[in-house]
């Protein structure tokens, strides 16, 4: 279920490439025009030039762009401290700090017409996450070393059998979870948008949809990096 | 944003994935117990794994649960003790 109209399938569609019509292609061209991957494009070209226009020369006495960017930044950097100590901090903002605005605006492009969220589609979330996962696993392992894995089997021998299955289903838990739970909210904003533009779009019933389409990405965006500040600190942590 | 609205935000970020990372937690456990009669034991264990599998899935998702609320708690504790620290 996506927007009945996305301009980037049009123009790509008059342009002569294949659009894959079902939700994933099957040539390696079409995978590559699906509208997901392309509106991607968009997010990520989105915020290079935006940040290229505003940031293009820094200044002692911020304009305008920078001293939105100061903010913005300023702010995430205190949130990540704020949760995870400073040298986690500073070590991990470039990776964090790009998803949080990777996912904020690819979540709020789709509440305009014409255009979707990338991340209403599993593949994204799913991609997002595995790094995520995966990254969380190497920091842990690289404190810890093989340690790490003790907190996998618990404090005593003989609890083995109970708390190795839980603590994997757990840790694996994490996976579906945080990529579903992205995937799902802006699918379902998406789907309600589509069938309310398609049921009643002329008396703008999509409108309250839209408010509440706000606050469920600005929260899911801030739900995926708390969650990944959370991982990354408790992964650093585990010491025990 | 205002402070109000900054709380309410991270309200929803700190407890609106417990449902969902419970409801996870359960499915992983289910299906692994799934897998495990059907395509491992070719169905000769039928219901046993099934179970075994719901039943950890359900105690790994009271443990995730758990360790969100201590994990907030500790978050709630420690700013009291630094002003201690300061007094």
């Amino acid at each position: 279920m996506e927007h009945p109209i996305l301009f980037i399938s049009i123009i790509l569609e008059k342009l002569g490439l294949p659009i894959p019509h079902g939700p994933v292609g099957h040539t390696f061209l079409e995978q590559l025009c699906a509208p997901y991957m392309t509106y991607t494009w968009l997010v990520m070209a989105f915020l290079f030039l935006v940040s290229k226009l505003t940031l293009g020369n820094l200044e002692m006495v911020p304009g305008k762009g920078q001293n939105f960017w100061e903010l913005v930044i300023g702010g995430m950097d205190d949130f990540f401290a704020d949760n995870m100590g400073r040298e986690m901090a500073d070590k991990f903002f470039p990776m964090i700090a790009t998803f949080a605005l990777y996912i904020a605006v690819a979540n709020l492009i789709g509440l305009i017409p014409g255009f979707m969220s990338p991340t209403s589609s599993l593949n994204t979330t799913l991609a997002l996450t595995l790094i995520v996962w995966i990254s969380h696993h190497i920091i842990g392992f690289k404190e810890h070393g093989l340690h790490y894995y003790k907190h996998f089997i618990g404090p005593v021998w003989w609890l083995i059998p109970l708390l190795l299955p839980i603590e994997l289903i757990s840790n694996l838990a994490r996976l579906l979870s945080l990529s579903i739970r992205l995937f799902g909210n802006i699918m379902a904003k998406e789907t309600l948008l589509a069938i309310l533009f398609m049921l009643a779009g002329s008396f703008f019933a999509p409108l309250p949809i839209m408010i509440l389409g706000v606050l469920v990405s600005v929260v899911q965006a801030m739900v995926f990096v708390l969650l990944t500040v959370v991982y990354f600190s408790q992964a650093q942590a585990h010491a025990h | 944003m205002s402070d109000v609205k900054k709380e309410f935000v991270q309200l929803l970020a700190n407890y609106g994935h417990v449902g969902f990372t419970f409801v996870a937690s359960i499915i992983i456990g289910l299906g692994g117990g799934i897998y495990l009669d059907q395509k491992v034991f070719d169905g000769r264990t039928s219901p046993w794994f099934t179970f075994i599998g719901l039943a950890f899935g359900i105690a790994a998702g009271y443990k995730t649960l758990l360790e969100i609320l201590w994990r907030n708690k500790e978050k709630q504790e420690k700013p009291k003790q630094e002003d201690k620290r300061i007094e």
